[in-house]
């Protein structure tokens, strides 16, 4: 599904050149679950920008359903449309009413009509738990109501795979449970999916592969039941040691 | 004291300033001998306009059908050729059958005729409102130049802000008129709208440039996530949010274009203003006209900013 290759990425400050993602190389395949975990600073946020190209890639390839998103003849428009992104912040859109966040992309984007792509943003506020907010504006929802409608619009795209950045980071403790529940019947019903958290109970439960990052490189990788009870690299078990 | 009636008395207090400065207003005015004409203003505004009409040849009144306030007077004369008149019957200065020699007054018809300061008005609000949005396109379209990848699109983008900034609106009038209207051959009219909508718009672009850089990133790759381009996403998605951050730095914008509209009377554009020292000029009515003015142009930019005060109450259903 999403095959990466030796991917750098690097950012010049200061003129200093810093290499955020260095030499990954990791395959996703369909309806695999991969959650990457990693301290902060580690460049799993810029990996998983990559596999959308919200960030441009310094150096390697990334394949989306084999096609490189590092040819310059490739619109990156059309693999985003098949590539569902979820953000920290929910990035939701604030002068639109929760159903017309669902819709506005599905007519700009995928051209459906009005009443198809309404039936099918209602369904999935069904589907999230939040049918009833459907004419309420974003910033009158809760930060785990916000997110679950943006894992909401993003679904109404139809995407093959979907990406989440920290999406329980910026929630309130009784809300991240929710927005788990959500992701958890997603991974239930085969999506392929790529998940940056710090939840390592979700981890450990859904995940089917672990991938383990530090200082943009990816230091281990393998199941869950290996990753949190067997690790072999040290960084891996000093990390363990301190988020468990 | 409890807030409420400690706020009547802060209230009154002000009332009685704004009281007392217009006692020392009249006060003033009563020492320097002015003759205060203000009978005199309405007529510049809307007036009775009487229209003589005479016969061209000598002749005979043919008939004279009158029905109401109005007579058509049928009038043959010395070649045989008929013409009619419309007069009003008050005003009706012949018989029926009666002779008439070249140049006589048949009768008088009266119509309400807009006067220069109505005039003037008019010109104000149409230039203003057509260079308002000449100046929101040019706006629009520089201040995405401002902020776009390309270095050229960027580079004249701000000169153009620089420039019209940096220079007096009042020369600007001047080169639009007398050379750029000279070189192309263009309408004064044409050249003071030109003047003022380049004006408007390099602030314009600032403004929207400002209101765009307000949205936080997060907007922009959210809407790329979902697959829309560049163009969509800021037509649907950041536009629309800019549009009402940037919606009170607009209208103080275009309250000053109405304003600034005046400086148009340089270039000979009968705007209010101009017609105000028109009327001046025949009445001597100096202080009156020009207090009118003034209250003239205070309604039109105290009534922009009432809708576009309406209008953020309306956008302000998201928040």
């Amino acid at each position: 599904m999403i095959k990466t290759v030796d991917l750098k990425k690097s950012f010049v400050g200061r003129g200093q050149t810093v290499y955020a993602v260095d030499g990954i190389t990791a395959h996703i395949q369909t309806g695999e679950v991969v959650v990457i975990i990693g301290p902060s600073g580690s460049g799993k946020s810029t990996y998983l920008r990559c596999l959308n190209g919200l960030e441009t890639l310094s150096s390697g390839h990334i394949y989306v359903d084999g096609v490189d998103l590092a040819a310059k003849t490739t619109d990156l428009n059309k693999v985003r449309r098949e590539v569902g992104m979820v953000f920290q912040q929910f990035n939701l859109f604030p002068h639109k009413t929760v159903l017309e966040n669902l819709v506005l992309a599905q007519q700009v984007v995928r051209k459906r009509s009005r009443s198809e792509a309404e039936a099918k943003g209602r369904e999935l506020l069904k589907k999230v738990g939040i049918a009833e907010k459907e004419k309420e504006y974003p910033n009158r929802l809760s930060g785990g109501q916000q997110q679950r409608v943006a894992i909401a619009r993003a679904l109404a795209m139809d995407p093959k795979v979907m990406l989440f950045d920290e999406p329980t980071s910026a929630l309130d403790p009784e809300m991240v449970g929710e927005v788990l529940e959500v992701m958890k019947q997603l991974a239930r019903e085969g999506m392929t999916m790529v998940v940056v958290t710090h939840e390592m109970g979700f981890a450990r439960e859904v995940a089917d592969r672990v991938l383990f990052m530090d200082q943009g490189k990816l230091v281990e990788e393998g199941t869950p039941e290996h990753f949190f009870t067997e690790p072999k690299e040290e960084r891996a078990k000093a990390f363990l040691k301190q988020v468990l | 004291m409890n807030n409420n009636s400690k706020n009547m008395s802060w209230q009154l207090l002000t009332l009685v300033i704004l009281v007392a400065l217009g006692a020392g207003l009249y006060v003033a005015t009563k020492k320097i001998d002015y003759t205060w004409n203000w009978n005199r203003v309405p007529q510049y505004f809307i007036y009775h306009h009487e229209v003589e009409h005479r016969v061209a040849a000598d002749g005979r009144v043919e008939s004279i059908a009158t029905s109401g306030k109005k007579s058509v007077v049928t009038y043959v004369n010395e070649f045989d050729e008929t013409s009619m008149f419309t007069v009003d019957t008050e005003h009706l200065n012949v018989d029926e059958g009666e002779d008439l020699f070249a140049g006589d007054r048949v009768g008088s018809s009266f119509s309400w005729m807009a006067g220069p300061l109505l005039k003037g008005l008019w010109t104000t609000l149409w230039i203003s409102a057509v260079s308002s949005v000449f100046g929101i396109l040019i706006g629009l379209i520089t201040g995405l130049c401002r902020i776009a990848k390309n270095p050229t699109l960027r580079s004249l983008s701000i000169i153009y802000i620089e420039i019209i900034r940096g220079t007096p609106l009042l020369v600007q009038i001047f080169i639009a008129y007398f050379f750029i209207g000279t070189v192309f051959n263009i309408d004064r009219l044409v050249a003071g709208v030109a003047a003022l909508s380049v004006f408007a718009g390099a602030y314009v672009a600032e403004i929207i440039r400002a209101g765009i850089q307000s949205i936080p990133r997060g907007q922009m790759e959210a809407a790329r996530s979902l697959g829309m381009n560049s163009a969509q996403a800021m037509i649907y998605i950041i536009l629309p949010q800019a549009f009402k951050r940037t919606l009170p730095p607009l209208a103080g914008q275009f309250i000053s274009l109405i304003k600034d509209s005046s400086l148009l009377s340089i270039i000979a554009i009968t705007e209010l203003s101009k017609s105000g020292r028109e009327v001046i000029t025949s009445t001597f009515a100096t202080f009156e006209i020009w207090f009118v003015v003034a209250l003239l142009y205070l309604i039109m930019t105290l009534s922009l900013s009432q809708v576009i005060a309406w209008v953020e109450r309306r956008l302000a259903v998201s928040d």
